[in-house]
C-alpha cells in the first residue's frame, strides 16, 4: 500500500512537483503583496505554507526518507496555530476600525 | 532539558496563578523559576547535552546564549512588576507568553536540526504576535500586531521554502549533514542548495531585522507596548542572531551567498544609521538603532573564525543590557509626558533626576560606542575581527557609519541635560531604579573589564 503511493508519486518527474510548488508559492506571495483584504491575505499565507508541504512530500518520496513527511505534520500544526492567532488579531482589528482592509492600517509612520 | 521543561511548566503555573487572581505573585514566581532555570544551565556547564534524539545540542555556545536570554528576561520581569501594576486584566497571559516565547529562543540557540530551527522560530514568534497586540483597545497596538503577524508569517513561508529546498538537495535536515554537503560542493554549483540557502537566510534575516527585511521593525517597535518592544529588541534579537550564526557559522558558504551577506551588511549599516538621523520618536529611533546594530553584528559574521561566537556573545549581551535600561527610562518619561514618545520628553531629566540622567547617558553612550563603555569594546572587537579577515573596505564603511550613529544618540543625551520649561515629574519605582542602575553600572564595568562577559 505504502509502496504503492510512493510509486504513484514517482510517476510524475520531480521537476514537475518543483514547478507546481513554486507556482503555488508565487501565487501565495503575490496574494499577500497585492491583495488588500486581510482574509485573502491569510488564505494566501496558507497557500505558501501548503505549497512547501507539497514540495516536502515530493522530495520525501524521491529520497525514500520519511523525515520530511513528519516535518509536514509539524508545518500543518504551526500553520493552524498561526491562523488562530491571525484570526484573533483580525477580529481585534475589525472591532477597532470596523473594516478588514489593510489600507486602514496607516497610523504608524515615520 | 530540565530547564526547558521548567520554563514551560512555569508558564502554565503563571496562567493558573492569574486564573485564581494572585496578581502579586506572578512576577516573583516567574523570576524565581527563571533563576532556577539559570542555575540548571550554569550547573551542568561543560557537558555536551543532546536532547530529543540529537535534534537539540546544548553545547557551550547554546548554554551561554541561553543564560543571557534568561537573565534579560528576568530584568524585564522585574520591570514588569511596575509596568503592569495598573493593568487590571490579562497580566498573567503576558508573562506566560513571554516565557513561551523564551522557550522558542532557547530552542533556536541550540538547534542542530532544521526542523527545530523552524519550530523554534515559530514558538518564538507566535506569542510575540499576540504580545504586540497586548493593548486590546489601542489602535496602534493592533496595527503593530497585524503588521508583525503578516510579515512574520510571510518570512516564515520563505524560511520553510528554503528548508524544503535544502532538504531536497541534501536529503537530510541535520545541520552536520548539510555542512558536509556544503563542503562537498566546493566551487561547483548546486542550484537547489543555493536557492535553499538564500531563502533560509532571508527567513532568519527577517527576525534580526536586516535590510531589506526590516520593514516590520519600526512600525512594530512603535506600536507594541514598551515592555514587549524591549523584549523584542533584546531577547528575540539575541536568540535570532545566535540561531543565525549557528546555521551558517560552520558552513562553507558558496560565493554568491557570501556576496549577499556582504551586501546585506552594507545596506543594513547604511539604512539603519542614516534613517535614524531623522527620527524624533524615541521608539522609532531605537528601532533604527537596532537595525544599525544588526549591521555591526552581521559584520562580525563575515569573518567566520574561532573568535566570532565570543564577539557576538559580548556584543549581544551588552547591547541587551543597554537597551533594557533605556526602555525603562522611556516608560518613566512617557508616563510623565502622558503618553508622548517624542525625544523632547527627556528634557529636564538631569534637573529632576541627576542619577537617572547620568545612567541614561551611559547607556546611550554605550550604544553609540564611546570608549570606557561596553559598546565601544563590542564594536572594537567586531572591527578587529573583520579587519583580520580582510574586509578592509566594509570595515572602513562600518567605522564611518558608527561615527554617524553617535549623532542621534547624542541628541537624546542633549535633551536629557537641557533644563525644561517646567520640571519633569518622574515617579521612579525602587525596582525600576534598581534595574536601570544595574544596567548602567554593568555597561561601564563590562567596558572596563571586558573579560567578565565571555562564553
Amino acid at each position: 500500500m505504502e509502496q504503492g503511493i510512493i510509486t504513484a508519486i514517482r510517476v510524475v518527474p520531480l521537476e514537475h512537483y518543483l514547478v507546481l510548488s513554486f507556482l503555488l508559492f508565487s501565487i501565495g506571495v503575490a496574494g499577500v503583496v497585492f491583495r488588500r483584504n486581510t482574509i485573502i491575505i491569510l488564505m494566501c499565507l496558507e497557500l505558501m505554507f501548503n505549497s512547501v508541504n507539497l514540495l516536502l512530500t515530493a522530495f520525501s518520496a524521491y529520497h525514500s526518507d520519511p523525515r520530511a513527511q513528519v516535518f509536514v505534520f509539524f508545518i500543518m500544526l504551526v500553520a493552524a496555530a498561526e491562523v488562530t492567532v491571525g484570526l484573533a488579531i483580525l477580529v481585534m482589528m475589525k472591532r477597532n476600525v470596523d473594516s478588514v482592509d489593510v489600507n486602514q492600517l496607516n497610523r504608524l509612520k515615520g | 532539558m530540565s530547564a526547558l521543561v521548567l520554563i514551560s511548566v512555569l508558564g502554565v503555573v503563571l496562567l493558573y496563578l492569574g486564573l485564581f487572581g494572585n496578581r502579586g505573585l506572578l512576577a516573583p514566581v516567574g523570576i524565581v523559576g527563571l533563576l532556577a532555570a539559570f542555575v540548571f544551565f550554569a550547573a551542568d556547564w561543560q557537558l555536551e547535552n543532546a536532547l530529543f534524539a540529537g535534534l537539540v545540542q546544548f553545547d557551550t555556545y547554546a548554554r551561554s546564549f541561553s543564560m543571557v536570554l534568561i537573565v534579560v528576561t528576568v530584568l524585564l520581569f522585574l520591570f514588569g512588576i511596575d509596568y503592569y501594576a495598573k493593568v487590571r486584566e490579562n497580566v498573567a497571559e503576558q508573562y506566560a507568553l513571554m516565557l513561551f516565547s523564551l522557550i522558542g529562543g532557547l530552542l533556536i540557540t541550540s538547534f542542530s536540526n532544521l526542523i527545530v530551527l523552524f519550530l523554534g522560530i515559530e514558538i518564538l514568534s507566535i506569542p510575540l504576535y499576540i504580545l504586540a497586540g497586548g493593548k486590546r483597545d489601542s489602535f496602534r497596538s493592533g496595527e503593530a500586531a497585524f503588521k508583525y503577524f503578516v510579515q512574520g508569517s510571510f518570512a516564515s513561508g520563505f524560511l520553510l521554502l528554503g528548508l524544503a529546498l535544502l532538504y531536497g538537495s541534501t536529503a537530510s535536515f541535520d545541520l552536520p549533514a548539510i555542512e558536509a554537503h556544503a563542503a562537498s560542493i566546493g566551487t561547483g554549483t548546486d542550484m537547489l542548495f543555493l536557492l535553499g540557502l538564500f531563502f533560509t537566510i532571508a527567513g532568519v534575516a527577517f527576525k534580526v531585522a536586516a535590510v531589506p527585511f526590516h520593514f516590520w521593525s519600526p512600525d512594530v517597535y512603535e506600536g507594541a507596548p514598551t515592555l514587549v518592544t524591549a523584549f523584542m529588541s533584546t531577547v528575540v534579537k539575541t536568540a535570532a542572531f545566535a540561531a543565525f550564526y549557528r546555521f551558517i557559522g560552520h558552513m562553507q558558504l558558496p560565493e554568491a551567498v557570501h556576496t549577499m551577506l556582504i551586501l546585506m551588511t552594507v545596506c543594513t549599516l547604511f539604512l539603519g544609521n542614516i534613517v535614524a538621523l531623522r527620527q524624533t520618536q524615541f521608539k522609532r529611533l531605537m528601532a533604527y538603532s537596532s537595525i544599525a546594530h544588526t549591521g555591526f553584528l552581521l559584520l562580525a559574521f563575515l569573518g567566520f573564525d574561532a573568535r566570532t561566537p565570543d564577539v557576538l556573545f559580548y556584543y549581544l549581551g551588552t547591547y541587551a543590557l543597554a537597551t533594557v535600561g533605556l526602555f525603562i527610562v522611556l516608560t518613566l518619561a512617557k508616563r510623565a509626558a502622558k503618553g508622548d514618545e517624542h525625544i523632547h520628553i527627556f528634557r529636564g531629566l538631569f534637573r529632576s533626576n541627576p542619577w537617572l540622567a547620568i545612567v541614561t547617558m551611559l547607556l546611550l553612550l554605550s550604544l553609540a560606542g564611546i570608549p570606557l563603555t561596553a559598546g565601544f569594546v563590542a564594536k572594537y572587537r567586531v572591527f578587529v575581527l573583520s579587519l583580520a579577515n580582510g574586509y578592509l573596505l566594509t570595515t572602513a564603511f562600518a567605522v564611518v557609519m558608527a561615527l554617524v550613529g553617535i549623532y542621534y544618540y547624542v541628541i537624546v543625551i542633549r535633551e536629557a541635560f537641557t533644563p525644561g520649561e517646567r520640571g519633569l515629574q518622574l515617579v521612579v519605582a525602587p525596582l525600576n531604579w534598581l534595574v536601570i542602575s544595574l544596567c548602567g553600572i554593568a555597561v561601564v564595568a563590562l567596558g572596563v573589564m571586558p573579560g567578565l562577559l565571555r562564553m
